[in-house]
């Protein structure tokens, strides 16, 4: 079989085995644009949360409307005591109780401390966050205003001559030293820009070894060998180029397109981002090559391939901070293409970093092109040989 | 049945890919994700620092900010641009930036103003630096006051109450220390037991139907005296689920065990209600395998099937990111995935504490889907008698 030949049976292997089609072409497709359905909300707005206010006083309903008018919280009643509010929790009419003491305005009138509790159901943490964020606002925003006696009666406040100075006085009482917040990289601070990157890069890479290994199987099963008189590097060429063709046009859309559609951040240069798509797709075709000789039945691959693209996701150090990943599962998830690949795509595309800033993915991938080629062959020899054996013994 | 269930057994011992979906995989993957979060909360994460002023006060702010239990300054840049490329070197998750004369300024009473920033691209990480670095901030501009009133003569107890007039105590329930290994190992492990459940559901039924096993099964059935098709049918299915499922029972066992039992994962509702729950959820997903294998009826559609359907539950059974923020055509279709119950029944039972009925909507659900067998045995049967393998 010459590179043409074995070029021309990958690409009508990709397009008429169900299989194939469906991990190579469809789910590379649709998937990306469901996952980001999903996770397009970004964040998590109007928590509903209720209320149980003993102080019943100026004070307590303006935090209340305060808190209510958050985005990310959303006041759904005022339970009488703790009791009914815990069932509102338990009937999941709400995620949250925020309790307000009797003595609140009493405190706040005559400068003493008061503290306000937060509930929070620990379902999600980002109802956590929600309730905690929306609460901790209010409370800087009244101490503020307490402190400047714009609110409230504070003692200290009267006594150090606060009362009555101009805004300018009122500002350096307030907050004499005063910070800027800046979420870099992903301003709203949302999921769907989070996590979809991961999700992109994860996508092309488990597919194309379920496609690959789906497509070797078959050979496996029908017994299909290498012909003699041409080398296996020059077929195996063949077939990287057939995959090639259907997985462009794939990272075409994904990288292009997807993003594009959902105004997720696209910051790389298109240039930088083809350089690294090389060696990514090279090490998963040749890592895909590699173990795709391995199962001995071809739905195998399914068995094997699909489970481990959570944990891949987790080595790769998106979801969970890679600084706090033990060192084992650190080490392991290196030899993955998709770690490499994920964190130089977010570097390019999401943070708008250079080449150089990928250097070592950059590296670290051409060495796993290398290392998996050599695999591959050796996988590939032991497979042609056993398969041979299955030939004869069968006849 | 009882012929049917010991072929099963033979066929599952005998042949390794069982072993590993059964077995190796679910352990692996238990271990994998507990060990992987053994910390519960991110500790000591990178970040940097642009100190313009370096100053008494600012030096002392730095030593502060390091000793926050998420936070650690692994080094000191000389100025904004430099902090932010070592951030897209991927070297720290977040900077804070003092200018020059912000110590002078202070003294002045002028307000000056610090930031700090996070690489929210990460976002664990982004989060939880962010609230080092906001907590360090209201400090320092709290000392900055505090310096203030004593020279007018406060006393310390009259100053607390001044500086944080309103303290929020939050009370995040049953899950005090914001431990992740609780919030993610607790659905992302059972979810994946299910995705092994499915598999081996599919590729059970699957396999019969490839090696041409599937008369021999039938016959096997119909051995202990049934000769009508729809009870043969009946039999042959059952006693393949049954074997299938107990393995799995008890592999959900074990696993509810190392959470519960050793790991202290919280658990409100006590062991066997978790043990109860995670056996519907086993069947379950045994149920959901047999539609998917029955309405695809050859292994690699069944089997693709599943793989899409497993992995898609992680996202839209709202662990991570709530369900109620997807849009709602999103939402009503979170009804069809068992995951979206379990996870339900979980937070419900083992996190809250309350009682199984409480959520009984979800739990009614996952019986529903362990019922499907009831429904499919007729078309499997003829799947069994009728479709041969086109490879």
């Amino acid at each position: 079989m010459t590179i043409h030949e074995s070029y021309a049976k990958t690409i009508r292997s990709i397009f008429t085995d169900g299989g194939a089609l469906l991990f190579c072409i469809v789910v590379p497709i649709i998937y990306p644009i469901l996952y980001t359905l999903i996770y397009n909300g970004e964040t998590v707005r109007e928590v509903p949360v209720t209320v149980v206010d003993d102080s019943h006083s100026a004070m307590s309903r303006d935090y209340i409307r305060r808190v209510d008018a958050t985005p990310d919280v959303r006041i759904v009643g005022q339970s009488t005591d703790m009791e009914a509010a815990k069932l509102m929790v338990q009937h999941r009419d709400c995620y949250g109780i925020i309790y307000i003491p009797s003595e609140f305005e009493k405190n706040l009138m005559t400068g003493k401390q008061v503290h306000v509790q937060a509930y929070c159901d620990m379902s999600g943490m980002l109802y956590y966050k929600a309730i905690l964020i929306a609460n901790t606002e209010v409370s800087l925003d009244m101490n503020a205003e307490i402190k400047t006696a714009d609110l409230g009666g504070n003692p200290i406040a009267n006594a150090s001559g606060i009362v009555g100075g101009t805004d300018e006085q009122k500002l350096t009482t307030a907050h004499p030293v005063q910070y800027e917040y800046v979420q870099l990289f992903n301003p709203q601070g949302g999921f769907a820009t989070f996590l979809i990157p991961a999700v992109l890069i994860l996508a092309i890479q488990q597919t194309m070894l379920l496609g690959i290994g789906l497509i070797a199987g078959t050979r496996r099963e029908r017994g299909i060998r290498v012909t003699k008189g041409h080398s296996t590097l020059l077929q195996m060429t063949g077939v990287a180029l057939g995959f090639m063709t259907v997985y462009i046009p794939i990272c075409v859309y994904e990288f292009g397109l997807v993003p594009h559609l959902f105004n997720l951040p696209q910051l790389a240069n298109p240039w930088e981002l083809c350089f690294l798509m090389v060696p990514f797709l090279i090490a998963v075709f040749n890592f895909g090559i590699a173990i795709g000789g391995i199962p001995r039945h071809r739905e195998s691959i399914i068995l094997l391939i699909v489970f481990t693209t959570l944990p891949m996701l987790f080595m790769s150090g998106v979801s969970w901070p890679g600084s706090a990943l033990p060192t084992f599962w650190k080490q392991l998830g290196q030899i993955f293409p998709s770690t490499q690949g994920i964190n130089a795509f977010i570097k390019l595309n999401e943070m708008g970093g250079h080449f150089e800033d990928i250097r070592y993915e950059y590296i670290a991938l051409w060495v796993q092109a290398i290392v998996y080629a050599l695999l591959a062959h050796i996988t590939t020899k032991l497979v042609h040989k056993a398969g041979g054996d299955d030939e004869t013994t069968n006849q | 049945m009882l012929n049917v269930f010991l072929r099963e057994l033979k066929r599952l011992a005998t042949t390794p890919i069982y072993w590993l979906n059964m077995v190796i995989g679910p352990v692996f993957c238990a271990l994998f994700f507990t060990t992987m979060m053994d910390a519960g909360l991110p500790k000591n994460m990178p970040i940097g620092l642009v100190d313009g002023d370096n100053s008494a006060t600012t030096r002392s702010l730095a030593r502060n900010l390091d000793a926050f239990q998420s936070s650690e300054i692994v080094a000191h840049y000389p100025s904004v641009t430099e902090a932010r490329k070592a951030m897209q070197k991927g070297e720290i998750y977040a900077f804070y930036y003092i200018p020059k004369g912000t110590t002078h300024e202070m003294l002045l009473q002028h307000a000056p103003t610090v930031s700090f920033y996070t690489n929210s691209q990460y976002f664990v990480a982004g989060s939880l630096t962010y609230k080092d670095m906001r907590m360090m901030s209201e400090l320092m501009s709290g000392a900055a006051t505090r310096s203030v009133l004593r020279a007018k003569g406060a006393t310390d107890g009259q100053m607390t109450p001044y500086l944080q007039p309103i303290v929020i105590d939050s009370h995040p329930i049953h899950n005090p220390s914001l431990n992740y290994n609780v919030y993610l190992s607790n659905t992302v492990v059972p979810g994946l037991l299910s995705l092994f459940v499915l598999f081996v559901t599919v590729f059970g039924i699957g396999s019969e139907i490839k090696e041409n096993t599937s008369d021999e099964l039938l016959a096997t059935a119909s051995k202990a005296g049934s000769w009508n098709k729809t009870q043969t049918a009946y039999k042959a299915l059952f006693g393949k689920l049954w074997a299938q499922g107990i393995i799995f029972m008890f592999v959900g066992w074990a696993l509810m065990l190392y959470f519960y039992g050793y790991l202290k994962f919280p658990c409100y509702c006590g062991i066997p209600t978790m043990l109860f729950v995670i056996t519907i959820f086993v069947w379950a997903s045994q149920g959901l395998g047999v539609l998917m294998i029955c309405s695809l009826p050859t292994p690699r559609m069944g089997l693709s099937f599943a793989s899409l359907w497993g992995v898609l539950s992680f996202s839209i059974c709202g662990m991570s990111f709530p369900v109620m923020a997807m849009p709602s055509w999103i939402q009503g279709l979170s009804v069809l995935f068992p995951l979206r119950h379990y996870f339900i029944l979980y937070v419900n039972c083992a996190l809250d504490g309350y009682p199984l009925l409480n959520a009984w909507p979800y739990f009614a659900t996952l019986c529903g889907f362990s019922l499907l067998p009831l429904l499919f045995a007729p078309r499997f049967g003829k799947i069994m008698r009728e479709v041969a393998y086109a490879p």
